[in-house]
């Protein structure tokens, strides 16, 4: 969209050469085919929650339903309590995001704006566990969480949601970013500490506290085997419910009532996609670049 | 107000502080304090503690009715003498080497053609994009079905005329999964590179193009070393949490046919929660852990001598 002259790699001159031309092309294409490959799964597992068990095994299969048979959303409620389970969800992501956005909010506030003792052995304290990783983690976790008597409760997900190392420096790097003059006026005229937070900081850090929201939504969601691990039955979030339920090795459930269940579990993570798209990128770019 | 004292506060107020009674630091300190205590005490109890405790239990053998006993280094044996153990190391460096050969360059290309395109570009990254935002367990139960050998692969390939291909065996397990994985993860990868390669300045291509460098050329010699840190970054990120794959390996094939997939991690959290022998899987939880820092401080180590050279 910017101006069109602003060259990239290849320049004007070089399209005249019939070889680079081609080349130039046969990049085009395989980039046509392989966003093509990435819409037709979605498209299709829409399609096939719609169709009839016969036609989904015609072969060839037929692309569209010949009848949209939305039965098989009805027949998949029979196989899951997604409700009760969609509820879950929604209660770990909420207590996550409270939780670990003030934890997390105020010790980044602190390391970045207050006056704290032993600074860096804190900070390094916290950042050090970046590099735990998660594989040799999960074991002694679990026997943690069952020493502490949380298993199957939500505070097994609400209270490690503020031990995020990851967060903690978006935080601190967005708070950094914030004028220390401004803050000092506010404690001029008589702002208590946990005030100039609330009212100046937070307010500031829109942008990053939504990213770190839609950042804690995937993971919530996503999560399927943590979460069936800590939870059981009925506590179970709606993937940790699919995988012990629905979507397992060698699972006989007919596959329009699968694709129905799974067009289902795809839905909100793509509307929220629409809607938050710049926060989402953003995160993925700070991380990436600045870990 | 107790909070006059400011370090950043002109010359003259800051006099005072050099003199700060112990009583006067402490309330200096009292805020900052009382902020960083909950993230201290949170970060403590379920980072700091479970991962002595996952090193101590791997001394015991833990059972949660009669309680622990201390077994030494009996685990360890057990874990070092059984072959799953071997082919699941075996099974881990095979699919790290495989994501690195099918998976690694790909978004690489991908951003250099993109960056290239005309038009479209604003929505090639978004459509790229796209299969990151499926769940994992979704994303596993679609492909499922694609992989089955009367699913979409399948019946497309049938259509051209070639053979169907079975996704399923034990020597096409883990290419199946590579693909899966390479189609999700690529769109991410390929922002970032994007990201790299528009701060390469456009003048190092036009002094390039005049001093003859052909399109190949400007590729190899600019655009590549330009990106080179990231390239680096993402490559180490990739291996740290490919050597970690169990969850597709686990859904997709149950760790079979025959422990084809069954990866390093599969098998610690199979010793875990099928077997329960909690102190063999902390066992090998301890013995990646002691791998993997090692590779981290390498590769730190590595990132540091470079930059400084």
């Amino acid at each position: 969209m910017k101006a069109e002259q602003e060259r990239a790699i290849m320049s004007r001159y070089d399209f005249r050469k019939p070889a680079v031309r081609a080349i130039y092309g046969f990049v085009v294409l395989a980039i046509a085919l392989i966003s093509v490959s990435m819409l037709y799964p979605f498209v299709n597992t829409v399609l096939n929650s719609l169709k009839s068990t016969q036609e989904f095994f015609e072969f060839p299969a037929p692309f569209f339903p010949s009848e949209w048979h939305w039965s098989n959303y009805k027949e998949s409620f029979g196989y899951l309590n997604i409700p009760m389970h969609f509820k879950n969800t929604l209660l770990i992501f909420v207590g996550n995001t409270v939780f670990s956005l003030v934890v997390l909010g105020l010790a980044a506030y602190g390391l970045s704006h207050m006056q704290v003792p032993f600074k860096k052995a804190v900070t390094l304290y916290f950042m050090c566990t970046l590099l735990i990783p998660a594989a040799s983690y999960l074991i002694p976790n679990f026997l943690n969480l069952k020493d502490l008597d949380l298993l199957n409760r939500y505070w097994a997900f609400w209270l490690p949601a503020g031990a995020n190392a990851f967060y903690l420096m978006l935080l601190k790097n967005f708070f950094d970013g914030i004028h220390k003059e401004m803050l000092e006026a506010a404690r001029i005229d008589g702002a208590s500490e946990l005030r100039s937070f609330a009212m100046i900081a937070v307010p500031l850090s829109m942008p990053i506290l939504i990213t770190i929201t839609m950042l804690g939504f995937s993971t919530t969601w996503n999560d399927f085997y943590w979460s069936s691990l800590v939870m059981q039955e009925d506590m179970q979030p709606l993937a940790a419910a699919i995988y012990t339920k629905i979507i397992y090795a060698g699972s006989t459930i007919n596959w329009n009532v699968r694709f129905a269940i799974l067009s289902m579990t795809l839905l909100p993570p793509a509307v929220i996609f629409l809607f938050f798209q710049k926060y989402i990128v953003g995160g993925l770019s700070a991380g990436a670049v600045k870990g | 107000m107790a909070m006059q004292v400011q370090p950043q506060a002109p010359a003259k107020a800051d006099a005072p502080l050099a003199h700060a009674s112990l009583g006067r630091r402490m309330k200096k300190y009292a805020w900052g304090s009382l902020f960083l205590l909950p993230a201290v005490l949170i970060f403590l109890l379920f980072l700091w503690v479970p991962i002595a405790k996952g090193i101590g239990y791997s001394f015991y053998q833990v059972d949660f009715v009669n309680g622990n006993t201390f077994v030494g280094l009996q685990n360890y044996q057990e874990v070092l003498g059984n072959p799953d153990f071997y082919t699941a190391i075996k099974n881990t460096l095979y699919y790290m080497g495989l994501a690195l050969v099918i998976g690694f360059w790909v978004p690489i290309a991908m951003a250099i053609g993109v960056s290239e395109l005309k038009w479209f570009r604003g929505p090639a990254r978004i459509i790229g994009y796209l299969p990151s935002i499926i769940p994992a367990i979704v994303l596993y139960g679609m492909w499922q079905w694609f992989y089955d050998p009367i699913g979409p692969i399948n019946t497309f390939l049938n259509f051209l005329g070639l053979p169907s291909f079975d996704f399923y065996s034990k020597e096409h397990a883990m290419f199946s999964l590579v693909i899966l994985e390479t189609w999700q993860n690529f769109g991410s990868a390929t922002l970032i590179y994007i990201a790299g390669l528009s701060a390469i300045p456009k003048d190092m291509y036009e002094a390039a193009e005049l001093d003859g460098a052909g399109v190949w050329g400007r590729i190899r010699y600019v655009t590549l070393p330009g990106i080179k840190n990231l390239i680096l970054l993402l490559l180490v990120l990739q291996l740290i949490s490919t050597s970690q794959a169990f969850q597709s390996q686990l859904i997709m094939f149950g760790g079979g046919p025959d422990n084809g997939t069954l990866t390093y991690l599969l098998l610690t959290t199979r010793e875990a929660f099928t077997y329960f022998n909690f102190g063999k899987a902390s066992a090998m939880g301890v013995l990646m852990f002691v791998f993997l820092v090692v590779f981290s401080l390498l590769t730190i180590k590595l990132r540091k001598g470079d930059d400084a050279a």
